[in-house]
């Protein structure tokens, strides 16, 4: 028989608070197969960690249970600790006591701690059925795909390159650039954005590690990280036929990026119905000076200079009813900078601008914002404009100031409308054949809001720019870098380490029905080439169950998951 | 010259520096990590839940912290600072000063007992004041590393020559009155500087009680008191008397979007952070109700707008739009003072606790370090990137990159992203170096 240890964790009160540990502690130090059982204020503190190591040694522990968090936290910690003090890092299990019985039983301690000893009691019969494992090794194709030409895409790659790896950049339009493209100027330093951007066109092109496919997008992808094979479909240079290629890469950034929320859905604004109401794209081309207009700003019905600019602020953000929920977070800036420019260039002309809150927030941007009202006379009203109409050749702007709790009119010449910003057109798709994941605005979800934000939830593709969220340019090009870091972190390694809890097929009982392969959702199922039964790829297998769960005669199983040892943590359960 | 080191000097172990040293250290390249005080974590480890999931931040703090301390390629100096910078990129000469901290680490096992018996309580800058530690002490106990430091100006020792009772009971005799400050030296290829943040003191905003009213707390303090492994183990207290508040004010922009008095800039985390201790507030204190004073309120981020209305409309809290003028003690309860820009009206709240989101402010010997490291900071000592659009983690000196807030305010989510890119700069020129060495 196995010596089990078991460590409860207090967790500060999280756990100590609501159950009784002590009694935890009595109580499985009665199971036959515990041959230690002791309690710790936190186990995952050196102390803790150094008291389970040495229970290991003193107590010549087979194996070992902690009675913890979710082993989403701290399984490698306590895995790493076994390791250490000489166990197979398998033969550690957490019985996770605080999200799934304190923090959810924090009203009745009595049976949380009766709970506690039955998820121990449950992990005994696991661990007792464990088997020592490996980690497998596979190798890593250290090539990098990244998907958009824009600033993010192109920064993440001349970092990548830089360093001396690979990279594939594509970006389905003629030309590199993005949306920055378009900008005139950059808050703070008004500094023209084809500056910054013209040379990190250029160091892109020239770089010898970084080829540019234009016209292209992804088709298709299979694989797992370390080495995904994707599909790229090209247009032709004679733009008729598709050209179907397919490369390898060890990594993947999607640096989709932005488009703006549709004005013609903003019609009680004038959206798509009056030839004077643009949006804060088309303000920027006529801002440029290689733009249509040559950098004047005119009135687009009849050519004038507009004696009165109104910019709409939470155009379609910040609207959960009729548009976005979502704040989009660049508006206030990039309005205050064209409201800036526009004063620039006709100081007599008056720039009004409705909103909601201002929300400058960056290292000078508050300051930025002062100056627009302060020295060029820019007018904040705070409010939500109700509707916009044209009349007499005027358009007419109506809201509400909330400050004064006045109804405003304004008689404009132009309206600039700060739409939304929404994912790309066709991230949804791209998604689904990335299998990566998405919010509920179609953003790509990042794998941790707060500490693991630019990693999608699938491994091996990263996410720089606006494709996971609105961002600004700083804020985009310092996350591009944080995902190169990602891809740089991946490919040092020599090769990939795997988890070894993964599917496999008993090839004796395995009749080769095929049930397995529609129900794998990683494809990692197929037949054999030539033999009648049913493969397993290790790297593409995730150790979720579901074949186990789908095979009709039990020839599939997941490493340290049985069938027989579902059953037995049923049975102490039940 | 020699070949270029592939090391990094990583200065500030809070979420910046640790996710830099991470990335580094993961990627196959030792690491200097040098930290001001006794143990890593920073700012972070002493936050409650964070916004807008309300994970508990110590949660997701303690698996990096652990990994950190553990990490083979990681090599950690607390209780340091950095003395001298010589040298240029790929081979920076660094002198680093250890403050003695009278125990000796390799002897020490931290089994708390030193801490345990000390006689002697003292101001816990940890706690911001919500809680005292002893002399001899740990910030906390999954202080990463564990192991106590003695406060020379807090110790009985050391202040009246008598007591020694920590060196009496120490099992492995760790305690080590005698240890000297030392200077080590290190050669490495990239520095990253990662040295946060601090808050404005509320000793500078007169009009809010100049920091002498205890009902009166700054935003870090009142963390400590919403924080499970807090001074009241999370339940809610205020510090005069310990009752349970059941109205709160919350003030933001205190020193904040104020150029005559204070500072210009808006200070970016402490919409989201009010928003989230109202919230929570309101979740422990039943039938309590939470006000909270604005100019605007900024939630720019995914599902912070969201996470705002949600206070709003479901945990009810109340939200004034106008400036607070003026807070004053009334018997065991604080008024608070204010207009509301909405109504024109000008409010008073009499309130148990007020707590206030002070400007976030760069760390007070930022300006030295900077002048140590050759580069430059702005008027306000936030460090100046190379161009604030273009390369905002590089800085004007090659190989010497930026990290979290230390370049101005950032939260949780955006510093680690932008460290993770101080990291990715460096790994560049790593991998660069390894490849012509090959």
């Amino acid at each position: 028989m196995k010596r089990v240890g078991v460590f409860v964790c207090h967790c500060g009160v999280n756990i100590a608070g609501t159950i009784d540990v002590k009694r935890v502690v009595a109580e499985a130090s009665a199971l036959a197969e515990i041959a230690y059982a002791t309690d710790y204020q936190y186990m995952c503190s050196d102390p803790g960690q150094a008291l389970l190591a040495d229970s290991v040694e003193r107590e010549q522990l087979d194996a070992v249970i902690v009675a913890a968090c979710s082993p989403a936290m701290h399984e490698s910690t306590f895995r790493k600790t076994a390791a250490r003090a000489g166990l197979n890092p398998y033969f550690c299990e957490i019985a996770n006591i605080r999200e799934q019985d304190s923090w959810v039983h924090q009203t009745d301690g009595d049976a949380a701690t009766r709970k506690a000893v039955e998820l121990i009691r449950s992990m005994v019969a696991k661990i007792t059925l464990n088997e020592a494992l490996v980690p497998l090794a596979l190798p890593i194709v250290k090539r990098v795909l990244v998907v958009g030409g824009g600033i993010a895409g192109m920064t993440a790659a001349l970092d990548i390159a830089n360093a001396g790896y690979p990279v594939v950049l594509i970006e389905r339009a003629a030309q590199l650039g993005g949306n920055m493209a378009r900008l005139s100027n950059l808050y703070l330093n008004l500094q023209p954005a084809a500056n910054l951007l013209g040379e990190t066109v250029h160091a892109v092109l020239a770089h010898p590690c970084i080829e540019v496919r234009t016209g292209t997008t992804v088709d298709e992808l299979s694989g797992y990280v370390g080495n995904f094979t994707i599909t790229l479909r090209s247009t032709a240079a004679d733009g008729a036929d598709s050209i179907r290629a397919e490369i390898n890469a060890g990594a993947l950034v999607l640096a989709t990026g932005y488009d703006l929320y549709n004005k013609e859905r903003l019609s009680e604004y004038g959206g798509g119905r009056c030839a004077d109401v643009i949006e804060g794209l088309e303000f920027e081309d006529m801002l440029r000076p290689d733009g249509p207009t040559g950098g004047h700003i005119i009135r687009p019905s009849d050519g004038a200079t507009p004696r009165e600019v109104v910019w709409i602020q939470c155009a379609g953000s910040r609207d959960p009813q009729l548009h976005k929920a979502y704040c989009s977070k660049v508006c206030c800036m990039y309005v205050a900078k064209q409201a800036t420019a526009y004063k620039r260039q006709h100081p007599d002309g008056q720039a009004y601008v409705f909103y909601i809150d201002i929300r400058s927030q960056g290292k000078g941007y508050e300051e930025f914002v002062q100056r627009a009202m302060a020295d060029h006379s820019v007018l904040y009203l705070r409010g939500k404009v109700s509707r916009v109409y044209e009349e007499r050749g005027k358009m007419i702007v109506v809201g509400a100031d909330t400050l004064s709790d006045r109804q405003v009119e304004i008689a404009t010449d132009l309206v600039v409308l700060a739409t939304a910003t929404v994912p790309a057109n066709g991230s949804d798709d791209l998604a689904r054949r990335l299998r990566v994941a998405m919010d509920e605005h179609g953003f790509f979800s990042e794998a941790h809001p707060k500490l693991r934000p630019v990693e999608s939830i699938t491994a091996g593709i990263f996410l720089a720019g606006a494709a996971q969220f609105p961002k600004d340019i700083p804020e985009t090009i310092a996350q591009a870098s944080g995902a190169a870091a990602k891809v740089l972190m991946l490919f040092t390694q020599r090769e990939m380490v795997q988890e070894p809890t993964i599917a496999q097929v008993d090839e004796e009982i395995c009749s080769g029905c095929g049930l397995c392969m529609p129900t794998c959702p990683y494809e990692a199922r197929t037949m054999h080439a030539w033999r009648p039964w049913a493969t397993v790829n290790a790297a593409l297998c995730q150790g979720c169950g579901a074949c186990a769960v789908a095979c009709p005669n039990k020839a599939t199983r997941v490493r340290n998951f049985t069938t027989r040892q579902v059953l037995a943590m049923v049975e102490e359960l039940l | 010259m020699n070949a270029p080191s592939r090391r990094a000097l990583v200065i500030g172990a809070g979420i910046a520096g640790i996710q830099a040293a991470l990335d580094i250290a993961n990627a196959g390249h030792e690491v200097v990590l040098v930290e001001r005080l006794p143990s890593i974590g920073g700012r972070m480890a002493q936050l409650s839940e964070t916004f807008p999931t309300l994970d508990c931040a110590q949660c997701i703090l303690t698996p990096r912290t652990v990994e950190t301390g553990q990490h083979p390629n990681i090599r950690l100096f607390p209780s340091s600072e950095v003395l001298a910078v010589d040298g240029e990129i790929g081979d920076f000469r660094v002198r680093i000063l250890r403050h003695a901290t009278y125990v000796d680490e390799t002897r020490c096992t931290g089994c708390g007992l030193c801490q345990e018996k000390c006689p002697t309580h003292v101001y816990s800058d940890f706690q911001r004041g919500m809680g005292p530690r002893k002399a001899i002490y740990t910030l906390s106990p999954q202080a990463v590393p564990n192991k106590p430091v003695i406060d020379r100006q807090g110790c009985r020792f050391f202040q009246t020559g008598k007591c020694r009772i920590c060196e009496r009971l120490c099992p492995t005799g760790a305690i080590d009155f005698e240890q000297e400050e030392r200077i080590v030296e290190e050669r490495v290829g990239a520095i990253i500087v990662a040295t946060g943040f601090d808050l404005y003191p509320l000793s500078r905003l007169g009009e809010y009680g100049a920091g002498e009213i205890p009902d009166v707390i700054d935003g870090l303090a009142f963390e400590r008191l919403l924080s499970a492994s807090g001074p009241t183990a999370g339940k809610m207290r205020r510090p005069s008397d310990g009752r349970e508040p059941r109205e709160v004010v919350f003030v933001q922009c205190a020193g904040s979007r104020d150029p005559e008095l204070h500072k210009a800039y808006c200070s970016k985390i402490c919409c989201m952070y009010t928003t989230k201790q109202a919230m929570l507030y309101s979740h422990k204190v039943h039938g309590g109700q939470a006000y909270v004073f604005y100019i605007d309120i900024r939630a720019a981020g995914k599902r912070y707008e969201e996470f705002v209305q949600r206070a709003m409309e479901k945990d009810r809290v109340i939200y004034l739009r106008g400036k607070v003028a003026r807070i004053y003690r009334d018997g065991d309860r604080v008024t608070v003072q204010g207009v509301d820009t909405l109504t024109g009206r000008t409010v008073t709240v009499a309130a148990d606790l007020v707590v206030i989101a002070p400007a976030v402010v760069a760390q007070p010997e930022s300006a030295a370090l900077a002048t140590l490291l050759g580069i430059d900071v702005d008027g306000d000592g936030f460090f100046t990137e190379r161009d604030g659009n273009g390369r905002p983690v590089e800085t004007s000196r090659m190989g010497v990159f930026l990290a979290g807030v230390v370049s101005g305010p950032k939260d949780i989510a955006e510093t680690a992203a932008h460290a993770s890119g101080a990291a990715g700069k460096a790994l560049s020129w790593f991998a660069r170096w390894e490849r012509e060495a090959e």
